[in-house]
């Protein structure tokens, strides 16, 4: 029977979730500020001219003079106050404009579109295959738990939470192309090549997930509505999948959400062993040839994919749980919109 | 808990009786509890060989960056137990030595991110107010980015090296054990023994680092035994991508990246390093997993 107590229980959720919007956009906001002027601020630890660099990339053969360095120094506006600096570099970025490499001589943004794609892919295979990976996994464990399944789950998961990503890729690469003669050395940056350097970057996440999913499933068994379940007969999958799994998904999503950072910093070892034309390899490459715009590019692309999944994740799982969204907390913020 | 009290009060230890058998083995220092723990056991004789590897190691093998080009790529024998790698350098001293260079980097950036973090957790949790809510606000923004993809930005601008390496990973990693020491220093405020103690008229200075900061720190070092695994395997991929250590000398990441143009006729001189990295990270989650099931944090001091 609905009241009308139920009905304003849910405007107050929902008025508490359109608060927890806007304090996490507002959050979000700030991170990715303090991250810009961070990334920013590199440009003050390199020992290098960046005018002067550029110069020399775009013109290999000659040595830069003195007039095409202060040209390029006004252009970049580098004889500005710093924080007019940070602000022609911010309003840069804002428009795709991040810099002119200081490696080839062409912008920033015209690489990234080059090799941006196959990042991209690969990170998405290594979700899918963790996922598709570690649910399975999770479950069995949780459902045989104590047998030899599940103690054949552990100590799979254990010795791949222990392995480091490159590890498992030159061995992967080694006996499965080079001695089965599965799949080909030569990467080309499409969904055909991408298996098996997705599965080097997902090994570690997927026994992380796994391991994680196990334990929560185990503990979600214990609660005292788990106990009714089976005393009303509910089978041992149906328990699991039905019941325990809902109540995990929340914690689960969190990690999910977060390991969005993982892939993506796993990308350069992963891309470097399989030579996979991606912009995780190029920045490793850049950082060896101390291209600064171009690590300063990854880096703002990274913090921004990672903070927009923390939100969307954030977000999601108050939408699957509203208790999660804090209500004690009051900051100005919070009672600002509250009055609005 | 002790027999001296059971005689006392005997009603009470009855009740109790049975709790203190399903906590496990309770008596005894932290060590002699983790030598009782299956996985505990286990990450201790790990971590007792890596030392004695990293301690004894160079002074019982070759010169690890001795090059002897007549002599590369031999497999294992009895003048070179794991053989010879691309320059006829001996491997064993080679991943004695890197044991050194792996491990004691680890640990480096380990102490720092950890002292780190507990000094701004600790002064945000003790000062509290704007102090706290700034510090707060500082930590928060770093945990919104990517540990690793920081120290990958750092190393990018300072140019690679293993004392940079050390440094970006530290700047990445600090904030984390900050956020955790700050919580731990507002739950244990909460505890009946602090709170006894500032209702006796104990000062701030005198509660911190006699009643709050001990057990705060015991805490702290429980759950960043956990982020010593994370530590070593991110050094080693950083190292592995040529951003630490600078040839020739010996780090795990890196000679496992050296090793794979010869893969195919030496396997083992890729697979040494791999178990190395291997053996820390799990003694390093081993330990954890059985500090955290020995040392219950509510009977925490």
């Amino acid at each position: 029977m609905r009241t009308r107590g139920d009905r304003s229980t849910r405007a107050a959720t929902r008025r508490r979730f359109a608060l927890r919007l806007l304090q996490r956009t507002v959050q979000t906001a700030v991170t990715l500020l303090v991250a810009s002027i961070l990334v920013w601020s590199l440009t003050g630890l390199t020992p290098d001219d960046p005018a002067r660099r550029v110069v020399a990339a775009q013109n290999p053969l000659r040595e830069p003079t003195p007039a095409q360095i202060e040209a390029v120094r006004q252009e970049l506006g580098l004889d500005q106050p710093v924080w007019r600096q940070y602000l022609i570099w911010a309003s840069g970025a804002v428009t795709g404009d991040l810099g002119t490499s200081w490696r080839t001589g062409r912008p920033v943004s015209e690489e990234f579109r080059r090799y941006l794609p196959p990042t991209l892919v690969l990170t998405a295979a290594s979700m899918l295959v963790a996922l598709g990976v570690s649910i399975p996994l999770g479950l069995l464990g949780a459902a045989t738990a104590g047998r030899w399944p599940d103690a054949l789950v552990r100590l799979l998961s254990f010795v791949l939470v222990s392995a480091p990503s490159f590890l498992v890729g030159v061995l992967l690469l080694q006996v499965v192309v080079l001695r089965w003669g599965f799949g080909s050395v030569v990467a080309t940056g499409g969904w055909s090549t991408v298996w098996l350097p997705a599965i080097a970057l997902a090994a570690w996440p997927a026994a992380s997930w796994a391991r994680i999913l196990r334990g929560g499933l185990l503990e979600a068994s214990s609660a005292p509505f788990m106990q009714v379940s089976t005393a009303r007969g509910a089978g041992r999958l149906r328990l699991l999948v039905v019941h325990a799994l809902p109540n995990t998904a929340v914690p689960f999503l969190a990690i999910v959400g977060v390991s969005v950072g993982y892939l993506l910093a796993g990308t350069p070892v992963i891309e470097t062993v399989f030579t996979w034309p991606g912009i995780g390899r190029f920045t490793v490459e850049s950082i060896n040839a101390r291209d600064l715009p171009v690590v300063q590019a990854f880096t703002l692309f990274a913090v921004l994919a990672f903070v927009l999944s923390s939100l969307v994740v954030d977000l999601v799982s108050a939408v699957i749980d509203p208790r999660l969204i804090p209500t004690e907390r009051k900051t100005r913020l919070t009672r600002w919109a509250a009055r609005a | 808990m002790s027999a001296a009290e059971a005689d006392v009060l005997p009603a009470v230890d009855a009740t109790e009786a049975p709790e203190v058998v399903h906590r496990g083995p309770t008596t005894g220092s932290v060590l002699a509890r983790l030598a009782r723990h299956p996985s505990g056991r286990i990450g201790l004789a790990l971590t007792v060989l890596l030392v004695a590897l990293t301690v004894l190691g160079p002074m019982l093998t070759a010169d690890p960056d001795a090059a002897d080009f007549a002599n590369k790529l031999q497999g294992p024998s009895a003048e070179h137990l794991l053989g010879t790698d691309e320059a006829g350098r001996d491997q064993l001293a080679r991943i004695a030595a890197g044991a050194r260079t792996t491990l004691g980097a680890a640990a480096a950036i380990f102490v720092l991110t950890t002292a780190i973090g507990l000094a701004v957790g600790a002064t945000a949790g003790l000062a509290g107010g704007l102090v706290d809510s700034l510090l707060s606000r500082l930590v928060d923004v770093m945990l919104g980015i990517p540990s690793l993809i920081l120290a990958l930005a750092v190393v990018g601008a300072l140019g690679p090296s293993l004392r940079n390496l050390i440094i970006a990973m530290t700047l990445g990693g600090w904030a984390y054990p900050a956020r955790l020491a700050r919580s731990y220093v507002l739950g244990a405020n909460q505890r009946p023994d602090v709170v006894a103690a500032r209702m006796a008229g104990v000062g701030p200075f005198r509660r911190a680092f006699g009643h709050v900061l001990p057990g705060v720190v015991a805490q702290l070092m429980i759950a960043a035994t956990l982020e010593l695994s994370s530590i070593i395997l991110g050094l080693s991929a950083l190292s592995f991508l040529g951003l630490g250590v600078q040839p020739p000398t010996a780090e795990w990441g890196r000679m496992l990246a050296e090793s794979r143009d010869v893969v195919n006729r030496a396997p083992e001189l890729a697979l040494a390093p791999g178990l190395a990295i291997m053996s820390a990270v799990a003694a390093a989650l081993l330990i954890s997993e059985a500090l955290r099931d020995v040392i219950d944090p509510s009977w925490q001091r």
